[in-house]
C-alpha cells in the first residue's frame, strides 16, 4: 500500500532545477537541462535581438546564449563568480543557453506542490510561466521553457 | 554489351548480399516451418535474383531463381488469401541444397566470370515436385474463392519497386532519344528493350495492371524493331515518350496515392498498336485485324480462336471410338493472360480439370513443354469427354487468369481405310473457316519473337562469357572493384568527425605559434605533419561526398527535346562537363534553378525558325549547358545563342511599374537593368515576359542558388544570345577564408569571393551621392564601412590608411574596410542556429583554434 502511494508520488512529480535571477527563484524542468556551465566568453551577433547576447562554443557546438533578465524586461545581468549559462535542449540539433544569476539546487515537485497561475496576470512574463510551486518556506516560480526559447518578440 | 560489364560487380555485390539474406530466411523458417515474414522475405528475394541473373545472362542461376520464385509466389499468394501455410520439413533441406547451388554459380562467377556447366537437375526436379504438391493442394481445396486474390501483399516492396521503375524511365528516357538520332544503333534498341521487360515485370508483380499493359504494348513494338521487322520513325519516337510520360504519371500516382490511378491511356495504348499494326506490314491483315478485334477481342464466345492440331494415327482411333461411345471430341486452345506470372501453373490447373471430366489425348505444345513454360500465351489440346461443350468451357474459365477458351466440336475423322491417303487434320465445324483472331494472333507472333529474342542476347552472353571464361583461367583472377552504399547521413557524421580535428588542429598551431616557434622543433614539425594529414582527410572526405552533376543535367535533353516539339522550335541542347563533381547537398537542390533557365533560353531566348533565318542566324538554335571547376567553386553556364536581353525595353518596362525612378534609371547601368529582372516583383508581370522575354520565375532561380551559398551572373548582348553564369560552392562545409579583425571582433570572409586586399589613403577616398567610392585600377568601387553596418561598438579611430578587402559578386565589386588582417584559414562553416534572428549579412560562425568564435560574413548579401 504504501509503496504504491510512493509509486504515484514518483509519477506526478517531477525534478527542477532552482535557479535565481535577482531575489526570485525559478524551477526549469530538469529533463530540458543538458549541461549547466560558468560564464565565458560571448560572441556578439551583429543585428540580433536585443536579449541574446550572442553565441559560445561548447565543445565544437555553436550556441545562442539568451540572457533570461533582458527577456524579462529586467536590468541587464551583472556577471559576478555565480553567474551560470544553462544549456537548454528542447529538440535535437538546437540546443540554446539562457543566462542565470545562480544554479541553486535540484527540487522534486509534485503536481499539488504546484499551484497554477492566473492568466491575467498582466506582466509581461506572465506567459512564460507555468505555476507557482512551494518548496520549504520559498516559492519557485516554474517556467514554461519552451514559451520561453520560442521567438516572440513582445518585449521591446 | 559492355552494361554487363559495367554491372557486374553491382551483380556480385547485391548478389551475396541476397544469399546471404536467403540464408538467414531459411534458418528462420526451419524453426519455425508457417514463419509468413520468411516466405515474404525469400519471395522478394527470389524475385530480385531473378531479375538480376536474367539481365546478366547467367542462365542457369536464373532457371533455379526461377523455380524459387514460383514456389514463393504461390506460397505468398495463399498467405495473402488468408491461409495458414506450413511447409514440409523436407521442402527445407532441399531449399538449402538450392542455396548451396546458388553459392556455387555464385563463386564461380566471381572467380571464372561464368557461372560454370552444372545444371542441377535433380534441385530443379524437386522444386518443381514441391511446386506442383503446392498448386495441388490448393486446387484439392475446391475453394473457388481463392481464385479471386491473384495479387499478394506487395506493399513492402513498394520502395524498391519506386526506386527502380525511376532508374528505368530514366533509361529509357536516354535511349529513345538516342535511338530518335541513330535509328540502327542495336545496343540502344538491345538496352530499351531490356529496360521496357524490366518494367513490365516488376509492374505486373507489383499488380498495376494499367502500367504493365501500357509497358506490355511499347515493349512489343520495341521487339518488332529489334527483329529488324520496324523502322525507328519520327512518330513512333513521339508515341513512346508519350507513353513514357503516361509511365511516369503512373509513377507519380503511385508515389502520392499509393496506386497507379484509372486513367487507361487507351489513345497512346491505340496509337502503339496501330503503329505495331503498320510496321508489320500487310494492310490486308491490318484491315482483318480492325474487324477482328471489334468483333472478337471484347467477346470470348467466338469459336475462332480454335487452331488447328493435327492428330496421329492413333488419336483419331480415339476420337473415332469415343464419338461410337456417345463421346463427344472438342479441340481446346486456351489463351492465358498476358500478364500471367506462372503460365504453366495456370496450364496445369487447366490440365487437371479437364482431366478430372474426360480425357486429354492431344496437346499442343507437349505437357512436358507446357510444364517447362515454353508456350507463348496459349496452348491447345484434344479432349474426349462426355460433357456438354459449355460445361468444358466454363470449367476452363473457372480457372484464373486464363482470358479466353476457343472450343470447336471435332468432326468424325475419316475412317481408317482413308486415312492413309490423308494424313491431314480433322476438319472444324466453323463456317469462319481458319481465320485465327488477327489481333490475338499479332500479339502471339510479337511475344513469340519476343521470347526468342530474349533468348538469343542470353546466349550471346553466356557464349562470351564462355570464352572470356578460358582466357579468364589462364590468367589471374578479374579484379573486383568493390563498392559500398552509405548513408549520407553517416558521411554527414563522418564530415563532423574530420571538422572538430581541424578545429583541434587549428588549435595545436596557434598555441605553437604562442609558444614561440624556437621552443620545440619537433613539436612544430609534428604540428606540419598533422595540418597535411588533416587537409587531406578533409578532402577525401569531400570527395566521397562529390557526386557528378550529370545525375541532374540527364533529364534535360529530354526536356529539350519536348519544347522543341511544344514551342515548334528546332533546337538543340549541347552539354559538356557532366562529370564535374559537386557536393550530395548542391546536387539536390541545383536542379530546378537549371531547369528554370533552359526553359527560359528556349522559349524566351531563342527566336522563331523563321526569324533566325531572316537573321542569317542557323535554323536550328543551340543552347548550351557548360559545367566545369574554377578554384573553389563549380561554375555553371547556360547559354543560348538567341536574341538576348533588350535591355531598354526592360528598362522601359521598369520605369512604366515602378520599380525604378526615370532619374534612378538613368543612373543605372545595362547590368543593374538585367539585374532588375531577379527580382521578385518583376517575375509575376506577364507584360515583361510578351516584350523582354525574361523574367519568369528568375527570382526564385536567384534564391535557391544564392541559399546554397552561389551566386549568378547575367551576360547578355542584344542580338547574339544571353549567358547565365552560376558560381557554386564546391562545399558547403569546410571553406578557406581571411581571418580580418574588427574592434575586438573577428570575422572570416571566404576567400573564393575576395578579389583583392588594398591599401587604400584616407584622401583617396571619394564621394558619390553621398557614398564612398574608391577608384582602383580604372573602375568605382563602393566602400562598405564593416564596423558600422555590424554595430562594432570599439571602433578604432580612422588611421591614415585603410585596408581594404576588394570582394567580388559576379562582377560587381566592393571594398569591405576593416581594421586588420589576420591571416588565411581553413574554417569549418557551422549554423548559428535558428533562434537568433538570422541576420543576412552573417552566413555562420566558426570555431577557431584558441576555441573562440568567428562569424563568417555573407559576401552576396553585402555587396
Amino acid at each position: 500500500m504504501e509503496e504504491n502511494t510512493k509509486n504515484q508520488q514518483v509519477i506526478n512529480s517531477r525534478q527542477y532545477i532552482v535557479v535565481k535571477i535577482g531575489n526570485e527563484q525559478f524551477g526549469i524542468d530538469i529533463q530540458y537541462v543538458e549541461n549547466i556551465v560558468r560564464m565565458q566568453r560571448i560572441t556578439r551577433v551583429p543585428k540580433a535581438q536585443n536579449y541574446f547576447k550572442g553565441i559560445i562554443n561548447i565543445r565544437g557546438e555553436i550556441i545562442p546564449v539568451m540572457s533570461l533578465r533582458l527577456k524579462f524586461g529586467l536590468r541587464a545581468d551583472e556577471i559576478t563568480n555565480a553567474t551560470r549559462i544553462l544549456i537548454i535542449k528542447l529538440e535535437a540539433q538546437s540546443a540554446i543557453g539562457i543566462i542565470v544569476d545562480e544554479v541553486k539546487e535540484v527540487v522534486t515537485l509534485t503536481e499539488e506542490d504546484i499551484d497554477k497561475v492566473s492568466n491575467n496576470d498582466s506582466e509581461v512574463r506572465a506567459q512564460y510561466l507555468s505555476g507557482v510551486g512551494k518548496h520549504g518556506d520559498g516559492l519557485i516560480t516554474v517556467l514554461n521553457i519552451a514559451e520561453v526559447i520560442m521567438e516572440r518578440d513582445t518585449i521591446q | 554489351m559492355d552494361f554487363l560489364d559495367k554491372y557486374w560487380n553491382i551483380f556480385i555485390d547485391k548478389a551475396q548480399e541476397e544469399l546471404q539474406s536467403f540464408k538467414e530466411q531459411l534458418l528462420i523458417l526451419e524453426k519455425e516451418l508457417d514463419n509468413a515474414d520468411a516466405f515474404n522475405e525469400i519471395f522478394r528475394i527470389a524475385h530480385s535474383l531473378t531479375g538480376m541473373t536474367h539481365v546478366m545472362g547467367y542462365k542457369r542461376m536464373y532457371r533455379l531463381m526461377r523455380k524459387i520464385h514460383e514456389i514463393f509466389w504461390e506460397i505468398c499468394n495463399r498467405i495473402h488469401c488468408m491461409e495458414k501455410i506450413t511447409i514440409n520439413i523436407g521442402w527445407i533441406n532441399v531449399l538449402f541444397r538450392v542455396l548451396d547451388s546458388l553459392e556455387k554459380y555464385l563463386d564461380n562467377i566471381i572467380n571464372f566470370k561464368d557461372e560454370g556447366t552444372d545444371d542441377n537437375e535433380q534441385i530443379i526436379k524437386d522444386l518443381d515436385y514441391i511446386l506442383k504438391s503446392i498448386v495441388f493442394s490448393r486446387f484439392s481445396r475446391k475453394s473457388k474463392k481463392l481464385w479471386g486474390c491473384d495479387r499478394m501483399d506487395v506493399s513492402q516492396y513498394l520502395g524498391i519497386f519506386i526506386d527502380e521503375t525511376k532508374e528505368h524511365l530514366q533509361s529509357l528516357n536516354e535511349q529513345l532519344l538516342v535511338l530518335e538520332k541513330e535509328p540502327d544503333n542495336v545496343d540502344t534498341i538491345n538496352e530499351i528493350f531490356r529496360a521496357a521487360h524490366s518494367l513490365k515485370g516488376m509492374a505486373g508483380t507489383m499488380g498495376y495492371k494499367r502500367m504493365q499493359r501500357l509497358t506490355h504494348d511499347m515493349e512489343n513494338l520495341f521487339s518488332e524493331i529489334r527483329n529488324g521487322k520496324m523502322t525507328v520513325k519520327a512518330e513512333l519516337v513521339d508515341v513512346l515518350f508519350r507513353g513514357l510520360d503516361a509511365l511516369e504519371k503512373y509513377l507519380d500516382n503511385i508515389i502520392n496515392l499509393g496506386d497507379e490511378g484509372t486513367d487507361d491511356n487507351e489513345p497512346i495504348i491505340k496509337d502503339l498498336n496501330r503503329l505495331l499494326k503498320e510496321g508489320m506490314g500487310t494492310a490486308k491483315e491490318d484491315e482483318k485485324a480492325t474487324i477482328q478485334s471489334e468483333t472478337s477481342a471484347s467477346q470470348i464466345e467466338g469459336t475462332n480462336g480454335y487452331k488447328e492440331l493435327p492428330l496421329a494415327e492413333h488419336e483419331k482411333k480415339a476420337v473415332i471410338k469415343a464419338y461410337e461411345n456417345g463421346m463427344n471430341a472438342f479441340g481446346i486452345t486456351v489463351y492465358v493472360q498476358e500478364n500471367c506470372l506462372l503460365k504453366a501453373a495456370r496450364a496445369f490447373l487447366v490440365f487437371k480439370a479437364l482431366d478430372e471430366i474426360g480425357d486429354i489425348i492431344r496437346s499442343q505444345p507437349e505437357v512436358q513443354d507446357i510444364e517447362d513454360e515454353k508456350f507463348a500465351y496459349d496452348f491447345s489440346m484434344v479432349l474426349l469427354t462426355k460433357e456438354e461443350l459449355e460445361h468444358v468451357k466454363t470449367v476452363i474459365l473457372n480457372v484464373s487468369e486464363i482470358k479466353a477458351a476457343y472450343l470447336v466440336k471435332l468432326d468424325m475423322p475419316e475412317s481408317e481405310h482413308k486415312t492413309e491417303e490423308k494424313v491431314q487434320t480433322p476438319q472444324v465445324q466453323n463456317t469462319t473457316e481458319t481465320t485465327t483472331t488477327t489481333q490475338t494472333s499479332n500479339n502471339l507472333t510479337s511475344q513469340q519473337s519476343a521470347a526468342a529474342v530474349q533468348a538469343a542476347p542470353a546466349k550471346q552472353a553466356v557464349g562470351k562469357r564462355a570464352s572470356t571464361a578460358t582466357n579468364g583461367k589462364q590468367q589471374s583472377k578479374p579484379v573486383v572493384n568493390r563498392s559500398v552504399r552509405v548513408d549520407i547521413e553517416k558521411l554527414d557524421d563522418l564530415m563532423n568527425i574530420v571538422s572538430e580535428l581541424i578545429i583541434a588542429k587549428n588549435g595545436l598551431v596557434s598555441m605553437a605559434n604562442s609558444e614561440g616557434a624556437t621552443a620545440n622543433q619537433g613539436f612544430n614539425e609534428q604540428i606540419e605533419y598533422l595540418e597535411r594529414i588533416t587537409t587531406d582527410m578533409h578532402q577525401s572526405v569531400m570527395k566521397v561526398r562529390m557526386v557528378p552533376i550529370e545525375s541532374v543535367v540527364n533529364r534535360f535533353p529530354r526536356m529539350i527535346r519536348d519544347l522543341s516539339k511544344k514551342l515548334n522550335k528546332k533546337m538543340e541542347l549541347y552539354m559538356t562537363g557532366e562529370d564535374t563533381e559537386l557536393d550530395r547537398t548542391v546536387i539536390d537542390e541545383i536542379g530546378d534553378p537549371l531547369m528554370h533557365l533552359l526553359r527560359n533560353a528556349a522559349d524566351h531566348g531563342l527566336e522563331s525558325n523563321e526569324e533566325r533565318v531572316r537573321l542569317g542566324k542557323p535554323e536550328v538554335g543551340s543552347i548550351f549547358l557548360d559545367a566545369y571547376q574554377e578554384g573553389n567553386n563549380v561554375v555553371i553556364e547556360v547559354r543560348d545563342d538567341g536574341c538576348g536581353i533588350n535591355v531598354e525595353k526592360v528598362r522601359n518596362k521598369a520605369i512604366e511599374r515602378g520599380t525604378i525612378t526615370e532619374e534612378q534609371a538613368e543612373g543605372m547601368t545595362d547590368k543593374e537593368i538585367v539585374e532588375l529582372l531577379f527580382r521578385p516583383s518583376f517575375s509575376t508581370s506577364e507584360v515583361i515576359t510578351d516584350v523582354s522575354g525574361r523574367g519568369v520565375g528568375l527570382d526564385v532561380v536567384k534564391t535557391s542558388i544564392e541559399n546554397l551559398g552561389g551566386n549568378i551572373e547575367t551576360r547578355t548582348a542584344l542580338g547574339e544570345g544571353s549567358n547565365f553564369i552560376i558560381r557554386l560552392p564546391l562545399t558547403l562545409a569546410i571553406i578557406q577564408a581571411l581571418m580580418v579583425e574588427l574592434g575586438s571582433e573577428k570575422y572570416a570572409i571566404p576567400l573564393g569571393s575576395i578579389e583583392t586586399i588594398e591599401s587604400v589613403e584616407l584622401k583617396d577616398i571619394k564621394h558619390v551621392q553621398t557614398k564612398e567610392v574608391i577608384h582602383l585600377r580604372g573602375s568605382v568601387i563602393p566602400l562598405i564601412r564593416l564596423s558600422t553596418i555590424l554595430d562594432v561598438e570599439d571602433v578604432k579611430e580612422d588611421a591614415q590608411e585603410l585596408t581594404v578587402v576588394i570582394v567580388k559578386k559576379g562582377d560587381k565589386l566592393a571594398g569591405l574596410v576593416v581594421d586588420n588582417l589576420i591571416g588565411q584559414l581553413e574554417i569549418v562553416i557551422k549554423s548559428i542556429g535558428k533562434y537568433i534572428n538570422n541576420v543576412k549579412m552573417i552566413s555562420g560562425a566558426t570555431i577557431l583554434g584558441d576555441g573562440e568564435i568567428a562569424l563568417i560574413l555573407d559576401v552576396n548579401t553585402l555587396v
